[in-house]
């Protein structure tokens, strides 16, 4: 049988596995397994274990569990409510400046706890309510949460960015300081729209108010003095204390990110228990099942998504897809975008990590071949993969903003969030033309 | 004449509290085994910055912690449910079909899990027998993480099967849920 009859074969077969209801992780394991039993030498059936032990038994993979520490350490603890009103202390001149404190939030607390569902469900259950009583309209609000939200999976420590630098074989550090440049555009340019919306929104509650109707909310101007700031900027104090500490031991040449997986994940407990008296067992026992229960599914789904890209590369399936699309002769850009549209149509039902390790294989030579540098492709992969996490029909941070907000209905969420994919799609496309964005930083520290 | 039969549901239900038990004391196992981690990689830190102690212990420990920690936990969260899945098609099913469809699930599931397990400790009676170790000059021996990841996936596909016996459950946990969430304390034992 030629390689793309059975890429079609296997391809058909992880659908029907997939949709059938399997949990991810069994199902592509079940298909790698049977394709072994069928197409593979007898031998190799008694591989598989051992498959799995040794690609995941990565030092690289394995920090994963202690970033997902460090976020639920992080994210179990009031440093997220503290967070979003020290910055809106200090933002509340600019106008919008609750959304952009929001947005703000949003980032810093990615860039502790490195997960898209935690930052927006710490941001979110004080932020949306806030807003929402501030009169801002709900699926504006809701919004904000969700992209702020993505940031967490383009930031440093990203899980995503840690697959990614396996799958691709790209520098670690190099892939973490990437995604800085770009984080921060987004982060800016869904700042200016929060501005922009919120004049929308303060004018339409003018008119209403002039022409005799309710006034709301929104027109109310906030003070705070110079001290109310002062008071309110201990509280954060120590969380950017560790995020600079961590990645300044990392960048400073002073931590491997192994250890700064650990350093980190060991800093967080102690500065949750100094700070917040979060120390009894009763306050731990959340924080390690969290832990836990996403680790472990999301390391069991690693570990299956390997050897099934493992099997893929026995059977050849990956590198005749790859010398297919390589055939295509397509020019740079409409392969880029070919590929990246195959990306955001995986992103309506899988999630990031086995997209990644799923993709890797049949992707990547051919971006190779077309002279894309695969540091800079990870980061827009990283974008790409963030519009998944906000868009129908399983786009992740919709249904924690559902979960943490229910009155305001998925109907509206997902309204707020529209303006954001296109604003993340602006974000690829301002990428691709100034790749420099994401390169600059990885550039200066460890050369070209 | 009456003769007690023994009922084949209480003996699942037995079973599950049993297997309940172990699940658990596993995953205050794992949970300590990533702390245990955690600590070990901030050693290596600050035994080599501060106290000029040069080791390489430490790495290798991590990995047979966390992979220990992974595979540990694997039936506890599958006991929840917790192993994430694209129920997407379940509405469109009617409930007798969506039944059949989620015992089909768990029945592949079972299937897989049990060959892996019996593959694994095909692994760890390899490495047992040879005296297997990692390349290392520490070289601790591979039986290690070999059974843990036989012990978990045993579990594992012994949960699936009771799961299997009580007749599934709705699923707790849908793609679209994510994995686990700061304040959702409904995933927590």
């Amino acid at each position: 049988m030629s390689p793309t009859t059975l890429g079609l074969l296997y391809g058909a077969a992880t659908l029907a596995a997939l949709f059938s209801g399997l949990p991810i992780a069994f199902a592509l394991g079940s298909v790698a397994t049977a394709f072994m039993l069928m197409f593979m030498p007898v031998a190799s059936l008694g591989t598989i274990a051992q498959n799995v032990y040794e690609e995941l038994a990565s030092i690289t993979l394995l920090t994963i569990p202690l970033f997902i520490l460090k976020g639920s350490a992080i994210g179990k603890s009031r440093a997220g409510r503290d967070l979003y009103d020290a910055l809106h202390t200090w933002l509340h001149r600019v106008p919008g400046g609750l959304g952009v404190a929001v947005i703000l939030a949003c980032g810093m607390f990615a860039a502790m706890a490195g997960s898209s569902p935690a930052t927006c469900s710490a941001i979110g259950s004080s932020g949306i309510p806030e807003m929402r009583r501030r009169g801002y309209s709900p699926g504006f609000a809701a919004g904000l949460v969700a992209a702020g939200g993505t940031l967490g999976i383009l930031l440093p420590p990203s899980i995503v960015l840690i697959l990614y630098a396996v799958a691709a074989e790209q520098s670690l550090g190099r892939l973490f300081l990437a995604g800085l440049g770009p984080g921060l555009l987004l982060m800016g340019l869904f700042s200016g729209y929060a501005m922009l919306h919120w004049r929308g929104e303060h004018a339409a509650a003018t008119r209403l108010a002039a022409a005799g109707g309710e006034r709301s909310e929104i027109l109310r101007v906030d003070s705070y003095t110079m001290r109310d700031r002062m008071q309110a900027a201990p509280r954060v104090l120590p969380f950017i204390v560790l995020l600079i500490g961590v990645m300044g031991a990392l960048y400073g040449g002073f931590a491997t990110p192994s250890e700064t997986a650990g350093l980190g994940a060991v800093l967080a407990l102690v500065l949750i228990a100094v700070v917040y008296g979060a120390w009894r067992l009763t306050d731990l026992k959340p924080i390690f099942a969290g832990t836990l229960n996403e680790s472990g599914m999301l390391l069991m789904i690693i570990g299956m998504s390997l050897l099934y890209s493992y099997v893929m590369s026995y059977l050849h399936i990956s590198q005749s897809a790859a010398s297919w699309i390589v055939g295509l002769q397509l020019s740079r850009w409409l392969l880029l975008a070919a590929i990246l549209l195959f990306v955001v149509m995986l992103g309506f039902f899988l999630p990031p990590v086995s997209i990644i390790l799923m993709t890797a294989p049949i992707i990547l030579p051919p971006l190779r071949t077309a002279g894309f540098d695969l540091v800079w492709f990870g980061i827009v992969m990283a974008v790409v993969l963030e519009m998944g996490l906000i868009h129908p029909p399983v786009g992740l941070n919709i249904f924690v903003i559902n979960r943490i907000a229910p009155d305001i209905g998925l109907g509206a969420i997902i309204r707020g969030t529209i303006p954001f994919v296109v604003l993340m799609a602006i974000g690829v496309v301002i990428l691709s033309v100034f790749p420099g964005i994401a390169m600059w930083l990885p550039d200066l520290v460890y050369g070209r | 004449m009456q003769t007690d039969q023994p009922n084949p549901r209480s003996i699942v239900v037995r079973a599950q509290r049993a297997l309940d038990g172990v699940n658990l004391a596993m995953a205050v196992l794992s949970a300590l085994a990533i702390g245990l981690a955690g600590c070990v990689l901030t050693w290596e830190v600050i035994g080599r910055y501060f106290l000029s102690i040069a080791s390489d212990w430490q790495d290798e420990l991590s990995v047979f912690l966390l992979v220990g920690a992974t595979f540990g936990s694997a039936s506890w969260i599958q006991a929840q449910r917790g192993h994430v899945s694209i129920d997407a098609v379940a509405v469109l099913l009617s409930p007798r079909v969506e039944g059949w469809r989620r015992v089909f699930a768990d029945v592949i599931s079972f299937a897989f899990c049990a060959f892996f397990a019996l593959k694994s400790w095909d692994l760890l009676m390899e490495a047992w027998v040879d005296g297997q170790t990692t390349a290392s000059s520490w070289g601790p021996p591979l039986w290690i993480p070999y059974g843990c990841m036989t012990l978990g996936m045993a579990m594992l596909s012994l949960q699936l099967l009771l799961q299997i016996l009580a007749g599934s459950p709705p699923r707790a946990i849908h793609l679209q849920d994510g994995p686990s969430l700061p304040n959702n304390e409904r995933l927590l034992p």
